[in-house]
């Protein structure tokens, strides 16, 4: 409650335009940087990391989808929920790590356009959601089990991380239709 | 005209042509020579190219903005549940995901979902061919994509051909025997080659249109004196 709070205040108070304008210079020295210079020199370099960004987010749905579909009983029924959540969790933050670092570098060699574009803006904000709803709020609510806890509660986990991540990945291929 | 991320424009459609030409095909270099002798393979290629080409619904797709983007971004969610559900078979044969669960309750129930995303995924892919068919047909990396889709698919034949025969001894063993290993292992390649051949496609590096080296020229199929890329 606290993070969606301050989440709100950030989104609707003058904080945000504040922050917007303060990560200028920032993006201005990503685009100068050697990542920045390599993505605009090398395009070859610049597609094999957009390529392993699409690889690390394949894990990563594949690791979201197994532990939100048994967590919503259309997956692998017949194993525990605490097996699949914890061996998931692994290659989560595996696939979340490898995309977070290609993104990093993508986002480097077109850092000036990503910063005036939207789309890119909802695709961080959603990101920033996923990554605290998976380590503040699911992963610290199914800990001990799910058995007490109300079955409704728990689907609408599983349904709430599949949105948030869905939203991750589609702005993220849209941003390559923009701008 | 398309962008990619980088922002160089994707071939499209009308892209200028001006083949060379030689009186003396015996003097003229090797790589030329190629070029003026299409192999049949690849002129009936750019003949069915050009005929789905010239289908209205290829037009249509390909110039409308918001209708190939959403093909194209359901073929990347797709690939996102395919490859996901996959790698996620692949890596519990390898030890590395889930191994204390049986090897066929994993591959079994991993099937439907796998399934489907493919699919969709090849629907899809279908139709960002039939978008821009010429110049797809004429890409190199979809070229190799489409051989190592063959691979991939001969692969995941025999993989799961010889876990059939032989998942009984192994089934709880958290480690898969080396040659189903070696499958799994195979399939994670073929797989991350597909993807990096995909994204290749939207670059124009190898374009017919660019007036290639013989060797490319053959490969991709490029016709001397072609109109349409």
């Amino acid at each position: 409650m606290v993070v969606l709070g301050l989440a709100l205040a950030f989104a609707l108070s003058g904080l945000r335009i504040d922050a917007w304008g303060a990560l200028l210079p920032l993006f201005e020295w990503m685009e100068t940087s050697w990542f920045g210079v390599i993505g605009q020199t090398w395009g070859a370099v610049f597609a094999v990391v957009e390529a392993s960004h699409l690889v690390a987010m394949a894990l990563l749905g594949g690791a979201i989808l197994v532990s939100d579909g048994r967590l919503l009983g259309l997956l692998l029924r017949d194993v525990p929920v605490q097996t699949i959540l914890s061996k998931t969790h692994r290659l989560f933050v595996i696939g979340l790590l490898v995309a977070i670092a290609s993104g990093i570098f993508l986002a480097c060699g077109v850092a000036m356009k990503l910063y005036y574009l939207p789309v890119y803006w909802f695709k961080m904000l959603a990101l920033t959601a996923g990554v605290l709803f998976a380590f503040t709020i699911k992963r610290p609510l199914l800990a001990d089990g799910v058995e007490d806890l109300n079955p409704w509660v728990v689907r609408a986990v599983a349904i709430a991380s599949l949105m948030v991540w869905f939203t991750v990945a589609a702005t993220g291929r849209w941003i390559g239709f923009s701008g | 005209m398309r962008l990619n991320p980088v922002g160089q424009a994707e071939q499209g459609r009308s892209a200028g042509y001006q083949p060379h030409e030689f009186r003396d095909a015996e003097r003229a270099p090797f790589s030329t020579r190629i070029r003026r002798k299409p192999t049949v393979l690849n002129r009936l290629i750019y003949d069915c190219a050009l005929w789905l080409d010239a289908t209205a619904w290829s037009t249509l797709l390909h110039e409308s903005y918001y209708m190939y983007s959403w093909v194209e971004t359901t073929h990347v969610l797709s690939l996102i549940l395919s490859l996901g559900m996959l790698f996620l078979i692949d890596l519990r044969m390898l030890g590395f995901a889930l191994p204390q669960v049986p090897a066929t309750t994993i591959a079994q129930r991993l099937q439907l979902p796998m399934f489907i995303g493919f699919g969709v995924m090849i629907i899809t892919g279908l139709l960002l061919f039939y978008a821009n068919p010429v110049r797809n047909a004429q890409s190199v990396w979809f070229r190799i994509k489409v051989l190592l889709l063959v691979g991939a698919a001969v692969n995941a034949l025999v993989f799961n051909y010889r876990m059939k025969q032989s998942v009984a001894a192994w089934n709880h063993a958290p480690l898969a025997p080396p040659h189903i290993r070696s499958g799994a292992l195979l399939s994670l390649m073929f797989w991350i080659l597909i993807v990096i051949c995909g994204r290749f496609i939207a670059y124009d590096w190898f374009d017919c249109s660019h007036g290639q080296t013989g060797i490319i020229n053959l490969f991709a199929g490029c016709i001397d004196g072609q109109g349409q890329f």
